[in-house]
C-alpha cells in the first residue's frame, strides 16, 4: 500500500491533470478547451484505475468506466455540438489576458500549496503529495469561471473545478462509496444539462453566447 | 591531466557535431514534409563557403560590429567546457555553474543584438529588440528550472546535479523533474530560435528575430554567429539530455566508456532532434505576441517543478 | 594613524569648501576643488580600508560640541567602513570628472561657487553618517546630506523641471526625515540615544514597538534608498543635477538607505520576526522589477538610469530581505549569504551606476540633449566614452565576468538556499523571488541593449549628435577608474566576499561565517551549493577570444573586407529617419506589459488633399501612465490642497476675525482645563 512508486505515480498523475486544467488557460478555442477537458478526464479515469490497483478496491475500476464513459466521451461530444452550433470558436477576449492568467494560477497553485499543507503533514497517505495540485486544480476551474466570457468556456470550467474535486476525492478517501461516487456524477450530469439549456436560451435571446451581454437584463 | 584533454575534446565534438545536428533536423523536417530535403552535411559546407568569401561590412557600423561575432562564438564555446557533454563531474564544473552557463549565454545574445542594432538599419533594430525580448522572457522560467534542479541535487553543480540523478534514479520521473524538462524544453526552442518562436528558415521581415539580426553579416563573421547559434541547439539540447537523463555519460575515463557517451550523446541528440523537427513539422509559428504566453506556460510549469519538488523534500 | 586619516579626512573637504566659497572658477580653482574632494574621499577610503582590514573601529567622540542628547559621537565599525569605501569610489571618479565637467558652468549659467561649496559639504556630511554613533549624530548628518544634495540638484535651476524636480526631492526627503524621528524616538524610549545603549534597550521593548521602529525606519531609509513606491523622486532629481552629482546620488547616496536598513533593523534591533524579512524581500522583489519595467519606457537617457536604481536597490533587497528572513531562523551561513549578496551588489552598482551617469554626463556635454531619440552614431566620435559605456552597461545586465554578475550570482544562490527553510510558506517566497529577479536581469539588458544601442550605434539622429566631440580628459580618467573597478570587483569575488564576510560579523548576533565559504580562484558557497570563478571564466574567455582568430588564419580563412552600403530592399541612401528608434525598441515590451503601463496612443494622419494613398505627414504621440502619481500621489496632493483651501477660509484677513478666534481657543482651553 505504501508503495512508493503508487507515490510516484499517484502524483505524476495529479500533475498532470492540473497540467490540463492550466493549458486550458493558455488556449484560445474553444475546441482546445474541450480537448484539453476530454484528455484531463481519460488520465483522471487512468489514476482511478491505477489507484483500483493498488489498493484492490475493483469498485473504483467501475467508477474509472462511469467517468470515462460520462465525462471524457458523453459530456465532450455534447459540447461540441453546442460549440459547433453557435459557430464562434474562439475565447478572444478575457477578462484576464492569457500570460497574467497563467502567472495568476501558478500563484492559485502556490496558495494551495500553503492552505493544504497542515492536511498534508497530518497525513500518511502515499497520495498526499497531490492534494495541494488537486485544490490548485478547483482554484484553476473557478479562475476559468470567472474569467471567461464565453459560456461554453464557462461549462468547461465548472467541469475542470468538478474534476479537481474529484481528484482531491480520489487521492483524500481513495474514492467514495460507489453510490456517492455515482450521485455526484449524475448531479454533473445534471448540471450540465441545465446549463446547456441556459446556453440555448442566452443564444436564442442574444444571438452570442458571451455573457457579458447579460448585463443588458439590468435596463 | 587526462580530464582537460577531455575537455578539450568535449569543446572540440560540440563544434563538430553542431553543424550536422542541424542538417539533420532540416533534413529531417523536409523528409517529415515530403520533401526530398539537402544531405545532412550541407551545413559543413555552408561554414566552408562562408569562411572562404570576404566580408562585405556597412558603412555605418562600428568596431562593435567586427568584435561581436568573436564574443557570440566565444561564449557559446566556452560555454560547451562547461556542460556535461560526455563525462561528469569535470574538472571545470568548479569553474561555472548553471548559472554561469545561463548568462555566459546571454552575454552572446547581449552583443549580437548590439550588432544588430550597429548598420543602423530598420531590420537589424527589429531583430535585435525582439531578440532581447524573447530572452528577457524566458529568463525566469530558465531560472526557476535551475532552481527545481538544483533543489534535487542540493547544488547547482552541473556534475553534482548528474551524478545526484545518477545515484537516485527515481528522481528522473518526478513530477518536479518531468515539469522541470518541459519548461526547459519549450525555452530551449525559443533561446535557439526554433519554431514556434522563431522560424530559422524565414527571410520574410514580419517573422524574422534572428535572421533579422544578422542580416548585415557575411563571410567569416557570419560563419562564426551561425556556427555559433548551430553551437547553442547543441548546448540546449544536451542540457535537456544529460541533466534529466544523465544515463550514458562516462563517470570514468576510459576509452570504452567515453566511446559509449559519444554513442549515447548522438542518440540523444537525434532523439531530441526528431522531436523538434517533429515538433515544427506540426505546429506554425506564433504570432510574436503570443510568445509571452507560451513563455507564460513554461513560467508556470516551472513553477510547478520546483514547488513540487519542495514537496518532495 | 587613523586620527590622522579623519583629521586629512575632515579638513579636506572643508577647504576645498573654502575654496568653492572663494570663487572656485577658473581650470585652477575648480581642480583645486575637486582636489579637496578627492584627498577627502581618499582619506576617507584608507581610513574604511584601514578599520576593516584591522577589525578595530575608529571612535571619536566629542561630547563638548553638542552637549544637548549626548553630543556629537563618531564612532566607525567595520559596517559604516564599508560604506565609506562605497563612498571613496564613488567620490573620487566623480570629483575628477566633475573638475572637467563643470566647465559648462563658467559662463554663469550656474553659480560654481555653489556646487563646490555644495559637493564637498555633501560628500563630508554623507561621510559622517556612517562615524555616527548616536541618534542625534545620526539624524543632524543625514539631514546635512540631505540639504546638500538639494542645493545639488538645483544647481541648473533655470532649467525647466528642475525647481519641480528639487521640490519633489525635499518633500520625500523629509518626509523620510520625519518617520525617522518617529522611528528613532520609539527606539529611545526616553532613554540614551547612543546606539550601544540602543543595542542593549532595544530588546527590553515590547514586540510591537519594535515592529513599528523597524516599519517606521525601513520607510524613512527605503524613501532615501528610492523603494517603489517611494521612488518617485529619483526619476526627477537624478537627471535635474549635475552628472557628476547624478553619480554621486545614484551611485552612493542611496546606498546610505541600505546602511540606515541594516544599521537599525539588524544591528540596533538586532532582527526581529520572519515578516520584517519578508517585507523586505517583497518590496525588494516589487522594486526591482517595476524599476527596470518603467527603464524600459524611458527615452531620457538620466531617467532611464535613475529608473535604473530603483531595480537595483530592489536586488540589493532581495539579498538583505533573504538574510534577514535566514536570520530569523537561526541560519546564519545563509543569512550571511544573502548580506553578502546585497552588500557586494551595493558596492557593484555604486560602480557601474556611477559610470553609467559619468557615460550620459559625457553624451550630455557633447551633444547637449538626453533624449536618447536625438542621438545615435556617438560610438566613432566619443570611443572612450563608448567603451566606458559598455562595460557598465555590461555589468549592469549581469554579463560574466563583471561585477554585477558576481552579486547577483550570490543573491541567486541566496535565494536557493530557500528551501532548507522549515516554514514552506516562507520558503515559497524564494521561487517567487528567484522568477522576479531572473525577470528583471533579462529586461535589464533588454534595456540596455537598448541605451547603448540607440545611444552610440548605428547613424547619428540629429544635427548635435553628428558633431559629438570625446570629452577632456579629467572625465575620460573619471571614468576610466570606474570601468576598472566594474572589472576589478567582478573578478576578485574571492577578496570581496571575504571582506563583506568580515564586515558583516557580530552585526545581530551573525557569527564568522567566512570559514563555511572556500576562497580560492573558485568562489564556493556554504554547504558547496555553487561554485563559481570569474577570473577563470574571465582567462578562458579571453584565450579562446585570442585562439579563435588565431585558428581562422591558420586554416587561411578570407581575410578580405569590403566596405559597402548597408543592405536596404533596393533604395538608395540611407539616412537615420530609417533606424529603429528608442521608442520602437521597447514596443514589443510595451505591449507585452500594457496592463501595467496602461499605454495611450495618439495618431494623426494628414492625406494628400487628392488622394489618401498619399501620407503628407503622420504624427504620433504615445504615452504610458505613471501608475503610482496617478494613483497614489495625485489623491494625496489633491487632499493636501483641497485641505489647503479649507484652511484658507479661516483666513479671511479681517483684525476682527482673528481675535474672535483668540477668544474661541481660550474658552476651549479653558474648558478643556476644567475637564481634564
Amino acid at each position: 500500500m505504501n508503495d512508493p512508486l503508487f507515490s510516484q505515480l499517484s502524483t505524476l498523475g495529479s500533475s498532470i491533470v492540473l497540467l490540463f486544467g492550466i493549458i486550458l488557460l493558455w488556449r484560445k478555442s474553444l475546441h482546445a478547451y474541450i480537448d484539453a477537458f476530454r484528455w484531463q478526464s481519460v488520465v483522471l479515469s487512468v489514476m482511478l484505475l491505477i489507484t483500483g490497483t493498488f489498493s484492490n478496491d475493483h469498485e473504483l475500476y467501475a467508477v474509472a468506466l462511469f467517468l470515462f464513459i460520462l465525462k471524457a466521451v458523453v459530456i465532450p461530444h455534447y459540447l461540441e455540438r453546442m460549440e459547433k452550433r453557435f459557430g464562434d470558436h474562439r475565447e478572444l477576449q478575457p477578462y484576464v489576458n492569457v500570460a497574467s492568467s497563467l502567472i495568476l494560477s501558478g500563484m492559485l497553485v502556490l496558495l494551495a500549496y500553503v492552505i493544504t499543507r497542515p492536511l498534508v503533514l497530518i497525513s500518511d497517505l502515499p497520495t498526499r503529495s497531490g492534494i495541494p495540485l488537486a485544490m490548485g486544480l478547483i482554484f484553476v476551474g473557478l479562475f476559468v469561471l470567472v474569467t471567461r466570457k464565453k459560456a461554453i468556456s464557462q461549462i468547461v470550467g465548472f467541469l475542470v473545478m468538478e474534476n479537481g474535486i474529484a481528484l482531491l476525492a480520489l487521492l483524500g478517501t481513495y474514492g467514495t462509496p460507489i453510490i456517492v461516487e455515482l450521485g455526484v456524477f449524475l448531479d454533473v450530469l445534471l448540471g450540465f444539462l441545465v446549463m446547456q439549456v441556459f446556453v440555448y436560451h442566452i443564444q436564442t435571446t442574444f444571438e452570442s453566447i458571451e455573457v457579458d451581454q447579460m448585463n443588458e437584463l439590468k435596463h | 591531466m587526462n580530464a582537460y584533454l577531455l575537455e578539450i575534446g568535449q569543446a572540440l565534438l560540440a563544434l563538430l557535431l553542431a553543424p550536422g545536428l542541424v542538417g539533420f533536423v532540416r533534413w529531417l523536417k523536409a523528409r517529415l514534409q515530403n520533401r526530398r530535403g539537402a544531405p545532412v552535411w550541407l551545413p559543413y559546407f555552408e561554414l566552408r563557403k562562408l569562411f572562404g568569401k570576404e566580408v562585405v561590412m556597412s558603412n555605418n557600423a562600428s568596431w562593435l560590429f567586427r568584435v561581436a561575432p568573436y564574443i557570440v562564438f566565444t561564449s557559446a564555446l566556452a560555454v560547451t567546457f562547461l556542460i556535461p557533454l560526455l563525462a561528469a563531474p569535470l574538472p571545470f564544473d568548479n569553474v561555472g555553474d548553471l548559472l554561469v552557463v545561463v548568462y555566459l549565454l546571454l552575454l552572446g545574445t547581449f552583443f549580437l543584438a548590439l550588432a544588430g542594432l550597429d548598420p543602423g538599419t530598420a531590420f537589424g533594430g527589429m531583430g535585435s529588440s525582439r531578440e532581447m525580448t524573447v530572452a528577457a522572457l524566458s529568463e525566469p522560467t530558465i531560472a526557476l528550472a535551475i532552481f527545481g534542479l538544483a533543489l534535487g541535487a542540493g547544488s547547482t553543480n552541473l556534475g553534482r546535479i548528474v551524478t545526484a540523478t545518477l545515484a537516485n534514479p527515481g528522481v528522473a520521473i518526478s513530477p518536479g523533474h518531468l515539469m522541470a524538462f518541459a519548461a526547459l524544453f519549450i525555452v530551449s526552442l525559443a533561446e535557439t530560435g526554433r519554431l514556434p518562436v522563431d522560424n530559422p528558415s524565414t527571410h520574410l521581415e514580419l517573422t524574422m528575430i534572428h535572421e533579422a539580426m544578422i542580416l548585415e553579416y557575411s563571410g567569416r563573421y557570419l560563419a562564426l554567429i551561425e556556427w555559433a547559434s548551430w553551437l547553442k541547439l547543441v548546448i540546449f539540447f544536451t542540457l535537456l539530455a544529460n541533466l534529466f537523463i544523465p544515463w550514458g555519460l562516462a563517470a570514468t575515463l576510459t576509452p570504452v566508456a567515453l566511446a559509449v557517451a559519444v554513442l549515447t550523446l548522438i542518440l540523444k541528440l537525434v532523439l531530441l532532434g526528431l522531436i523538434v523537427a517533429v515538433v515544427e513539422t506540426r505546429i506554425a509559428k506564433l504570432r510574436l505576441f503570443r510568445v509571452p504566453e507560451l513563455l507564460g506556460m513554461s513560467f508556470v510549469l516551472a513553477l510547478l517543478a520546483v514547488t513540487s519538488s519542495f514537496l518532495l523534500k | 594613524m587613523m586620527q590622522t586619516l579623519f583629521l586629512i579626512m575632515v579638513s579636506a573637504y572643508c577647504l576645498g569648501a573654502l575654496v568653492a566659497l572663494s570663487g572656485g572658477r577658473g581650470s585652477l580653482g575648480r581642480g583645486l576643488v575637486a582636489l579637496g574632494a578627492v584627498i577627502g574621499a581618499g582619506a576617507g577610503f584608507a581610513l574604511a580600508a584601514n578599520v576593516i582590514l584591522s577589525g578595530t573601529p575608529f571612535t571619536l567622540s566629542v561630547p563638548d560640541l553638542l552637549p544637548l542628547a549626548g553630543g556629537l559621537a563618531l564612532r566607525l565599525d567595520p559596517l559604516g567602513a564599508f560604506f565609506l569605501i562605497i563612498i571613496g569610489l564613488g567620490a573620487i571618479p566623480s570629483s575628477i570628472y566633475g573638475a572637467g565637467y563643470s566647465e559648462v558652468y563658467e559662463d554663469g549659467s550656474a553659480s560654481l561657487r555653489l556646487l563646490g561649496l555644495a559637493l564637498n559639504l555633501f560628500l563630508l556630511t554623507m561621510s559622517l553618517v556612517t562615524f555616527a554613533d548616536n541618534v542625534l549624530t545620526f539624524l543632524l548628518m543625514w539631514e546635512g546630506m540631505s540639504l546638500t544634495s538639494y542645493f545639488l540638484v538645483m544647481t541648473e535651476s533655470r532649467e525647466a523641471g528642475t525647481v519641480r524636480a528639487g521640490i519633489w526631492y525635499l518633500a520625500m526627503t523629509h518626509i523620510g526625515l520625519a518617520l525617522l524621528m518617529g522611528g528613532f524616538i520609539v527606539l529611545m524610549n526616553g532613554g540614551s540615544g547612543a546606539f550601544s545603549d540602543l543595542r542593549t534597550s532595544a530588546a527590553s521593548l515590547s514586540a510591537a514597538s519594535r515592529s513599528l521602529v523597524f516599519l517606521l525606519t525601513f520607510l524613512g531609509f527605503g524613501s532615501k534608498a528610492g523603494i517603489v513606491p517611494l521612488h518617485i523622486w529619483l526619476p526627477m532629481a537624478h537627471p535635474a543635477a549635475p552628472s557628476h552629482v547624478s553619480a554621486l546620488m545614484s551611485g552612493v547616496m542611496i546606498k546610505m538607505g541600505i546602511y540606515g536598513i541594516l544599521r537599525v533593523a539588524l544591528d540596533l534591533l538586532g532582527g526581529g520576526p520572519v515578516w520584517w524579512g519578508g517585507i523586505i524581500l517583497g518590496v525588494g522583489s516589487v522594486s526591482a522589477l517595476l524599476g527596470v519595467l518603467y527603464a524600459l519606457m524611458e527615452h531620457d537617457l538620466k531617467r532611464l538610469l535613475a529608473y535604473h536604481s530603483v531595480e537595483n536597490i530592489g536586488i540589493i533587497l532581495i539579498g538583505i530581505g533573504a538574510g534577514m528572513i535566514f536570520h530569523t531562523y537561526g541560519m546564519m551561513t545563509l543569512a550571511a549569504l544573502g548580506f553578502i549578496g546585497g552588500l557586494y551588489h551595493t558596492i557593484n552598482h555604486a560602480s557601474f551606476k556611477s559610470l553609467l551617469f559619468l557615460g550620459a554626463g559625457s553624451v550630455l556635454h557633447a551633444t547637449h540633449t538626453r533624449n536618447m531619440e536625438e542621438l545615435g552614431g556617438l560610438i566613432k566620435n566619443m570611443p572612450w566614452t563608448a567603451l566606458f559605456f559598455l562595460i557598465g552597461s555590461a555589468a549592469i545586465s549581469a554579463l560574466p565576468p563583471l561585477n554585477g554578475f558576481a552579486s547577483e550570482w550570490l543573491v541567486f544562490q541566496s535565494l536557493l538556499g530557500g528551501f532548507n527553510l522549515p516554514v514552506p510558506e516562507v520558503a515559497l517566497l524564494m521561487p517567487v523571488a528567484v522568477g522576479m529577479l531572473a525577470l528583471t536581469s533579462g529586461l535589464a539588458a533588454a534595456c540596455f541593449v537598448k541605451a547603448f544601442g540607440i545611444t552610440f550605434l548605428a547613424l547619428p539622429r540629429s544635427e548635435a549628435a553628428e558633431h559629438a566631440h570625446e570629452s577632456p580628459l579629467s572625465m575620460q580618467v573619471g571614468m576610466g577608474i570606474l570601468a576598472l573597478a566594474c572589472i576589478g570587483l567582478g573578478l576578485a569575488p574571492f577578496a570581496v566576499v571575504r571582506l563583506i564576510g568580515g564586515v558583516i560579523t557580530g552585526l545581530g548576533g551573525l557569527p564568522d561565517t567566512r570559514a563555511a565559504f572556500t576562497f580560492n580562484l573558485h568562489l564556493q558557497t556554504p554547504g558547496a551549493f555553487g561554485q563559481m570563478s570569474s577570473p577563470l571564466v574571465f582567462l578562458g574567455l579571453l584565450i579562446l577570444l585570442g585562439l579563435t582568430p588565431l585558428i581562422m588564419r591558420l586554416l587561411r580563412v578570407n581575410w578580405q573586407l569590403r566596405r559597402g552600403d548597408t543592405w536596404g530592399c533596393g533604395r538608395v541612401g540611407q539616412t537615420a529617419r530609417m533606424e529603429y528608434t528608442a521608442t520602437s525598441f521597447a514596443e514589443p515590451l510595451r505591449r507585452i506589459f500594457a496592463e501595467l503601463y496602461r499605454p495611450s496612443r495618439d495618431v494623426t494622419i494628414d492625406f494628400h488633399p487628392d488622394s489618401k494613398y498619399f501620407v503628407q505627414s503622420i504624427e504620433y504621440r504615445s504615452e504610458i501612465t505613471p501608475l503610482f502619481e496617478r494613483w497614489l500621489y495625485d489623491p494625496i496632493l489633491r487632499l493636501i490642497r483641497f485641505t489647503a483651501r479649507q484652511v484658507r477660509k479661516l483666513q479671511a484677513g479681517s483684525l476682527y476675525l482673528y481675535l474672535a478666534y483668540i477668544i474661541i481657543i481660550l474658552i476651549i482651553l479653558l474648558l478643556a482645563a476644567r475637564w481634564f
